[in-house]
């Protein structure tokens, strides 16, 4: 029992248990993350209740920076005041129900290297400048605007520390009956005070006349209270800091070469009639991800959607999870136009990565004759192949395992995973990872 | 909490409880001096983690063993991890209330949270909806939340570890319950019932508590009331229809008179004493929250108000520690959209602003040879607020102002206070509160003067002037509008806003203070959905039909109201349910599913009798060519599920016409819409 145990019967609900809310669940979706930014959909069970017509019901809205005019498409309704169930509305919780969280693919990509226990180190291609880097190196010459004067400061306080002394003690040492600067000397080198011969003749001198003020030493001792220099500096703030020329820095920047780290990523779809929903699902699934892991790694990333049956396409992000053709199946037409829209990403200044996705089936020897020749090709950082077929093998779904016999299991370059379930999204989306950070090492 | 706390732990903990003593007790009392009356408030310093899943448990340290925690703490966690989202406070309503501490907090947010705290236990302890849910004891002022939040969750842990009892099935069991947690009767007082049927009118309570402690097995209660139960069973088959009247609570009626649905034997069984229980149990929760559900607005606004005044106005930050705060306090109210702290604290300062406005000109319309027709022109404004500005001795208090403080007038001054300032004994520069009475602090603050309000007293309208002038009880007379002034009650506002507090729910607070000049100001509209595009569109903009809109997302829970209308449908002892009709029709998909659930809690076939909208696809067709909206028919509809499948059938118009509402219309749509 406890909050564990609830989490745990939570994870479980419509899954592994209680299928008789499995239809309640949101999973939200993937898509409709902006560039920039991520929303995770998140698993929300929502029991069923009496409740109005979403579209009948309508809504309120607030215009930003004016009211719009009547009539205007008003897109998806906004979270209403009124919204959420349960104890949400406690005082003092804030924020209402959200499906997603958002995030930025940086983050995304961190999280995921926490969880998985990457270390994808993305590689700079390309040197796009040499630039001032922060001022960090020190020189004993400068301009003054770049005087590194807290270090100057720092190192005055310490000299300070080491020189300075509770004069005021000392003083009143000199004052007692008979005392010879020696002794006063002595006693004080025996205390570690740093403090000169010198000075202690000049103090001498000085308090000459108030001499037998005190009769012996320990008189002094028990009656003149010490201060360190520490508690001095307290008092008297520090006003008088000996700043030395030898103690001047200069800041100057570093140059850093700066390598742009560009990645391109290709993502090939099967869109065959074999295709059905539960299988497109799980491609989005595995594929969303990996974008915004790579999105978070590099400093600039593109890609590249392409969709097949028999035949290859190009087509927008939008379109590319949705779409649906009757026709066959040739892999190696994706391959094809991937080699071609890849000659604008030289491999020299880009990172790629090509990743496809389909339910195994190929048209025969297409696999061996064509794609595999192909994928050694073209040169990448990582080709990897998602195998999604909900209900297990059918019998002549064999991309993948073509693949895996011809590249072998521990290959650098190139993964296979398979994914038959939303549970073996993470696994997949780890065999594909770490087989590139392996070939990073 | 699971979590044990190593020593290190507790003793960080108590150094941060021990540099909040000072704030915690001083907050008290600046809270009560300003009129608040909470509860007590006893205050925890908890980690991240422990925050986390107070607010997953909605704000209790114990409930029972259900996977929608697991969901909230899920959901909790992520929010707090992948978008950086803090929280800073949960308090609960109980009697002492509980409130939580981030130890993480500045000290600056420590603060705010726990003047806001003490605002939100003020409210919970005087709002009559809050009252609803203890009226019925016997005891008034005990809540004992935690104390039946933490029963609950043993009774259900041992009926879920119980051999005899299938866990799922409990599980399975709560959330039927819950699918009905908002069809109570939110409005009445809430009755406790026993742990069996039976009458509970007579039986006090404290009485049926006692029962519990004595720890009766179910047989034995069930045979002290089994006459009883008898005779009412029998006296209900005597009946053809009841309940007599429409029953919102069915929660409570299927608790009454509902049977669980033996698969096996295919037919209705008594309910297992656990069953019954547990129904008890979630409808007590249910009944528990529903004051916070019904007032959120009020009570967000409310704590968001209180702690302005303390943190900002009575400068309970300290200095170094208002920026800190200024930030806290942007974060909460810059949100956006309709957030509950900035528009219930807006409807709180309007409350304020449109007393001590009417306060003023009721005495200006006193004086000689002014009216309601020519107040504008003959009263300068700016110099009544001159006027009205806090005197300097009020307004900044030093300790070497105390004998400025000594001459104000008498009300205004607590005098003995004032003297142990004098002796050094109370602090003036940090708390100069100490020293002033309510009426001292409601003058101090005096809301039409402070700079952001300066304008509130001029935009009166010629309406509301004629509408005080006409309706003034003129039982005074003045030669000037200084005299006039001189009898300004400086308090009326907040008066006013703690009757408000008292009386007010969400609904009634909103249709009564959200003006036209706030709807209009914030840019609201109404959006409707049009059958001819597929899409929403702006509707109005119109201030009667964004109120409208509003309203119709907090009445009844922003749910549609149905009650149970027979009990012994079809002579069968089936249940009939109504839709009460507001124009806006159901979710039918999930009132099909809702019935399901309903189905398990009754034992035997239920109904529901509802009207919805229905368009045919030419007149859509015509609509679109014609860019106009299709004018939807009204129809009566029977759902029905006997345990096997849905059925849904049209029904003649006059068996539904009783659940139809003539007078109200959430509708906004403009006649010339899409044109």
């Amino acid at each position: 029992m406890g909050l564990k145990d609830d989490l745990e019967r939570f994870r479980e609900v419509g899954e592994q248990r209680r299928e008789d809310l499995a239809d309640f669940i949101q999973y939200g979706d993937l898509g409709g993350s902006r560039p920039g930014e991520i929303k995770i959909p998140v698993k929300i069970v929502s029991l069923p209740e009496f409740e109005y017509d979403r579209r009948d019901k309508g809504g309120v809205g607030q215009g930003d920076g004016g009211t719009p005019d009547v009539g205007q498409p008003v897109g998806q309704p906004q979270p209403q005041p009124g919204d959420g169930d349960g104890e949400d509305g406690d005082p003092g919780e804030e924020g209402g129900d959200h499906e997603y969280y958002e995030m930025d693919p940086e983050e995304f990509a961190q999280e995921l290297d926490e969880e998985l226990g990457l270390d994808l180190e993305p590689k700079g291609k390309k040197v796009i400048e040499e630039k001032e880097g922060p001022f960090t190196d020190l020189t004993r010459t400068g301009p003054d605007s770049t005087l590194d004067f807290e270090r100057m400061f720092k190192e005055g306080l310490k000299r300070k520390l080491a020189m300075d002394f509770d004069e005021e003690f000392l003083r009143e040492l000199c004052k007692v009956e008979g005392i010879s600067p020696r002794e006063v000397f002595e006693w004080a080198r025996g205390e570690n005070l740093p403090v000169s011969m010198a000075w202690v003749e000049e103090a001498h001198e000085e308090v000459a006349d108030e001499r037998g003020t005190w009769s012996s030493i320990e008189e002094v001792e028990a009656n003149v209270e010490r201060e360190s220099v520490q508690q001095k500096i307290r008092r008297e703030g520090i006003k008088h800091v000996p700043f030395r020329r030898e103690d001047e820095r200069y800041r100057y920047p570093e140059i850093i070469e700066e390598k742009e780290k560009n990645v391109v990523v290709v993502n090939i779809r099967d869109v065959s009639g074999s295709m059905r929903e539960k299988k497109r699902e799980l491609v989005e699934r595995t594929f969303t991800p990996l974008d915004w892991y790579l999105q978070g790694k590099y400093d600039n990333a593109e890609f590249v959607y392409i969709a097949h049956d028999a035949d290859a396409w190009r087509v927008e992000r939008e379109d590319f999870f949705g779409i649906r053709s009757g026709g066959g199946t040739k892999i190696s037409s994706a391959y094809e136009l991937a080699a071609e829209l890849l000659e604008e990403y030289p491999w020299n200044d880009w990172n790629r990565y090509v990743f496809a996705a389909g339910d195994s089936e190929n048209s025969s020897n297409d696999t061996e004759e064509r794609v595999i020749p192909m994928m050694e090709e073209i040169p990448a950082n990582l080709h990897a192949y998602v195998e999604t077929q909900p209900s297990g093998n059918a019998i002549n779904a064999t991309h993948a395992e073509e693949l895996e016999r011809h590249f072998g299991t521990d290959a650098d370059d190139v993964a296979v995973a398979y994914v038959n379930s939303k549970e073996d999204v993470t696994d997949a989306i780890y065999e594909i990872l770490s087989t590139e950070s392996d070939s990073d090492e | 909490m699971s979590k044990t706390n190593s020593n290190a732990d507790r003793f960080r903990k108590q150094a941060i409880a021990a540099d909040l003593a000072e704030p915690v007790a001083e907050a008290r009392n600046l809270a009560q001096t300003l009129g608040l009356e909470p509860y007590p408030v006893k205050y925890w310093i908890i980690d991240y983690d422990e925050m986390n899943e107070l607010i997953a448990y909605g704000g209790f340290q114990s409930r029972y063993p259900h996977w929608r925690w697991g969901m909230q703490y899920d959901r909790q966690q992520k929010q707090g991890q992948y978008t950086g989202g803090k929280a800073f406070e949960i308090v609960n309503n109980d009697n002492p209330a509980h409130a939580f501490l981030q130890e993480s907090n500045t000290l600056a947010d420590q603060k705010a949270v726990i003047t806001h705290v003490e605002a939100h236990s003020d409210f919970f302890a005087k709002n009559e909806w809050f009252g609803l849910f203890t009226g019925g004891q016997s005891d008034e002022a005990q809540v004992n939340a935690a104390a039946m939040l933490e029963r609950h969750a043993r009774a259900i842990d041992e009926y879920m570890s119980d051999p005899e009892i299938d866990r799922a099935e409990v599980e399975k069991w709560i959330d039927h319950c819950l699918s009905l947690e908002d069809n109570i009767d939110q409005h009445r007082v809430f009755e406790r019932r026993l742990d069996i049927d039976g009458p509970t009118e007579e039986i006090d309570e404290d009485l049926a508590e006692k029962l519990d402690e004595l720890g009766l097995s179910e047989e034995i209660k069930g045979e002290v009331f089994d006459e009883e139960w008898l005779e009412k069973l029998e006296a209900e088959d005597g009946q053809v229809t009841f309940p007599e009247e429409p029953q919102k609570d069915i929660l409570s009626f299927v608790r009454e008179h509902g049977k669980q649905y033996d698969a096996d034997a295919g037919r209705a069984v008594e309910m297992e004493p656990w069953q019954r229980d547990v129904l008890d149990m979630m409808r007590a929760e249910a009944y528990y929250f529903a004051a916070q559900k019904m007032t959120k607005i009020m009570n967000e606004g409310w704590a968001a108000y209180w702690e302005s005044t303390m943190m900002t106005d009575e400068a309970f930050a300290g200095d170094d520690e208002f920026l800190n705060y200024a930030d806290h306090m942007a974060k909460v109210l810059g949100s956006g959209g309709l957030n509950p702290y900035s528009l219930g604290m807006e409807l709180w300062e309007y409350v304020e602003n449109t007393t001590n406005r009417r306060e003023v000109l009721e005495r200006l319309l006193r004086v000689e040879g002014i009216s309601w027709r020519n107040l504008t022109d003959v009263v300068d404004f700016d110099d009544v607020l001159e006027t009205l500005e806090p005197p300097a001795a009020l307004d900044s208090i030093t300790v070497d102002t105390l004998e400025d403080v000594a001459e104000l007038p008498d009300e205004w001054v607590d005098h003995e206070a004032l003297e142990r300032a004098r002796d050094g004994e109370i602090d003036v520069e940090k708390y100069p509160w100490k020293v002033l009475t309510y009426e001292g602090l409601a003058r101090r603050h005096y809301s039409l003067v402070k700079r952001q309000h300066r304008g509130f007293l001029s935009r009166v309208s010629q309406n509301e002037l004629e509408r005080i002038g006409r309706y003034l009880f003129d039982d005074a007379r003045y030669d000037s509008v200084e005299e006039a002034l001189e009898d300004v009650d400086f308090s009326a506002g907040w008066d006013r806003m703690y009757d408000v507090r008292e009386s007010h729910n969400d609904v009634t607070f909103l249709d009564e203070f959200l003006t036209e000049e706030f709807i209009t100001e914030n840019n609201y509209f109404t959006y409707e959905h049009s059958k001819a595009t597929g899409q929403f569109h702006v509707a109005s903009d119109a201030a009667e039909d964004v109120k409208k809109k509003l309203l119709l997302q907090f009445t009844n829970f922003g749910k549609p109201t149905i009650a149970v209308y027979d009990g012994n449908y079809n002579n069968a002892n089936e249940l009939l349910l109504g839709h009460q009709y507001n124009g806006v029709m159901l979710d039918l998909g999930k009132a099909k599913e809702t019935l399901k659930r309903i189905f398990e809690l009754w034992g035997r076939p239920v109904n529901l009798l509802t009207i919805v909208k229905e368009v045919n696809e030419h007149d859509v067709e015509v609509a679109k060519r014609r860019n106009r909206e299709p004018e939807p028919e009204e129809r009566g509809k029977l759902v029905r599920y006997d345990g096997e499948e849905v059925t849904v059938e049209n029904v003649p118009w006059d068996e539904v016409e009783h659940l139809s509402a003539e007078d109200v219309d959430y509708d906004t749509k403009p006649d010339e819409w899409l044109a």
